[in-house]
């Protein structure tokens, strides 16, 4: 197992919001978080990749206990991280916020080899490498934070919600560009709103309901699970 | 294709003139060759060596705003460190001097004076961050503008105190660093102190903006400011970036008090006036914008330097003042905008 996740609790302040949550990722799996607003996806992803301190539980990436690391300690160990809200450095470069993902490497070639590889994927930042992150269009900024993410050439990648707030078209772009990723060895944990598209795509999937984990499964069953098409097709 | 390069460069100078950051620059440097014209050149003398080294104290606090998220109070206190630290270094220095005229001392004695100062600064800044600031973002970051903005209040009544307890009340200074004629330059007197002071303060300035620009450990700095879970995410330590903006701004103040010892003698609230001066600065640049603290450090050097010559001495924190205020009303976020976007409403 690439992640385990064992009875996660976790949440801010006194305020809990993961009860007993587990789940795992195989490596080279393309697996969905999904669930209603405010069932506790991003928390998910956020105790994960360390920005969330766990109150009580495993996590464990590549066997090792990582639950209660800093998040750039996390990072290091192979975790990217592509959050809701993008973090960009908005008063940097497209150029420069790439080169910010790549921190973590030291090898100058490879810095290259990982630059070039993220142009190829998304061509559209190849025009843009000079402007500033923070005047780039929403679709633009979630390339450029999927870029970033994929710099530090990880293992795992976590991605919160790419396709929010993009037009139809930008958005079949983004799961392309994820598509192309699974298919070159990545491993993905997807949380996506979009839970028709995103159960179409993915290898399997959880579901969170209230900071629980209701079902898991094949992708494809869930989609025909009664209760899914129930709470998020509405039929 | 250069052709075209070359005009692209013109429209945006034009624009960048055009612009209210621009126009305030052009402004103050007319402005400043105008009273020149009028008082004599030691005034541009005067303007240039207190707005190199108000810059380097206002750089140190435009970091600690935008890094570490502080409203920095006790900024001055470095600038006293600086100054009490280079006094004593200097006097045995000096002493010695006196019977050894010859000694290489006469020529590097004021750096040495000066790098001892910095580093003491240094060590001073990461002792406050470790001890007294990161205390408190490991208990809770809720109300941290407020909380954080209170300790560095109580930390600089504890090392005013601290210098009057231990070291006096008393003025520690020195009458200059270098002996001899003042440089003579188009008819204006300039002593060599204050010529090396404007010269360490362009070099610092410089090497500063360049390591800020280039540098691995510089551009983390500033992914940290303009996002701190950002710069998590790809791997970098805010311990560790912490520590070392604390470091840099405070050995920035305390160079400025060890160059400037000669005009402000060590003493426990010497660090008040740059302290209001680097703020003054810094709301007039945008909070948390280095780069714009450095233009913003010679406007109000000039501000300050026609007051004392056409209005009174008295007056010089009166003007300076009474435009931050009207600034305040116009334009809260300063005249050159803020590199880091809502430092204090994050
Ligand atoms: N920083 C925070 N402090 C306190 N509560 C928070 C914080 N962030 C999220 N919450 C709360 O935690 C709960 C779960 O939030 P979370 O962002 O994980 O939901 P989500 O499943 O990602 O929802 P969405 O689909 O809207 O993104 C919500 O009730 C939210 O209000
Ligand atoms: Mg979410």
């Amino acid at each position: 197992m690439l992640l385990e996740v064992k009875n996660l609790n976790a949440g801010y302040g006194f305020l809990q919001i993961l009860r007993d949550v587990s789940l795992n990722v195989d490596k080279g799996e393309y697996v969905c978080l999904v669930g209603p607003n405010g069932a506790g996806k991003s928390t998910t992803l956020k105790t994960i990749a360390g920005l969330v301190k766990p109150m009580s539980g495993d996590i464990l990436f590549k066997g090792e206990p990582i639950g209660g690391l800093p998040g750039n300690q996390v990072a290091r160990k192979g975790i990217s991280f592509v959050s809701e809200e993008m973090n960009l450095f908005v008063n940097m470069t497209v150029n420069e916020n790439l080169a910010m993902g790549a921190y973590t490497i030291k090898d100058k070639q490879q810095q290259k080899d990982r630059l070039a590889f993220v142009y190829d994927l998304f061509p559209r930042l190849v025009e843009r490498r000079n402007q500033l992150a923070g005047t780039m269009s929403g679709g633009e900024r979630k390339m450029l934070a999927i870029g970033r993410g994929l710099m530090s050439d990880p293992t795992l990648l976590l991605v919160d919600e790419p396709s929010f707030g993009l037009a139809p078209l930008l958005t079949e772009n983004v799961f392309q560009s994820l598509d192309t990723l699974v298919k070159q060895g990545m491993t993905i944990m997807l949380v996506e709103q979009n839970v028709t598209k995103t159960l179409a795509v993915t290898d399997r999937g959880y579901v969170l309901e209230n900071g629980r984990i209701e079902l898991e499964g094949r992708s494809d069953d869930l989609a025909c699970d009664a209760h899914v098409r129930k709470v998020f097709l509405g039929v | 294709m250069v052709e075209q390069a070359e005009k692209h460069l013109w429209a945006r100078l034009l624009a960048w003139c055009r612009s209210l950051a621009g126009a305030t620059v052009i402004g103050t440097i007319v402005i400043a060759l105008i009273v020149t014209v009028d008082r004599g050149g030691y005034v541009l003398v005067n303007t240039i060596v207190t707005g190199g080294m108000t810059a380097l104290v206002a750089m140190g606090l435009a970091l600690t705003l935008g890094v570490l998220n502080i409203p920095m109070f006790a900024h001055g206190e470095y600038f006293m460190i600086g100054s009490l630290t280079a006094y004593y270094v200097f006097t045995p220095i000096k002493t010695y001097m006196e019977t050894h005229p010859e000694s290489i001392l006469a020529l590097w004695g004021p750096l040495v004076t000066i790098i001892a100062a910095m580093l003491v600064g240094a060590v001073a800044g990461v002792v406050s961050e470790v001890l007294v600031f990161r205390q408190l973002r490991q208990r809770s970051r809720e109300n941290w503008v407020m909380n954080s903005f209170l300790l560095t209040v109580g930390l600089s009544v504890l090392m005013i105190n601290a210098h009057q307890l231990f070291f006096g009340a008393d003025f520690k200074g020195i009458t200059g660093y270098f002996s001899g004629m003042p440089i003579n330059i188009m008819d204006v007197y300039i002593s060599k102190d204050r010529a090396i002071a404007f010269l360490l303060a362009a070099v610092v300035v410089t090497g500063f903006w360049l390591f800020m620009t280039y540098t691995r450990t510089g551009r983390a700095i500033r992914a940290v400011s303009q996002d701190e879970t950002g710069a998590l995410i790809v791997g970098i330590g805010l311990n560790g970036i912490m520590m070392l903006t604390m470091a840099l701004s405070c050995a920035l103040a305390a160079i400025a008090g060890a160059s400037l010892l000669f005009m402000y003698p060590a003493y426990p609230s010497v660090g008040l006036e740059p302290l209001y001066m680097a703020w003054f600065v810094v709301i007039l640049s945008g909070l948390g914008n280095v780069l714009g603290a450095v233009m913003g450090a010679f406007m109000v050097a000039l501000l300050k330097v026609m007051t004392v010559e056409y209005i009174g001495s008295g007056w010089d924190f009166v003007v300076p003042s009474a435009l931050i205020i009207v600034i305040l009303i116009f334009r809260p976020s300063g005249i050159f905008g803020s590199e880091v976007r809502g430092v204090l409403d994050k």
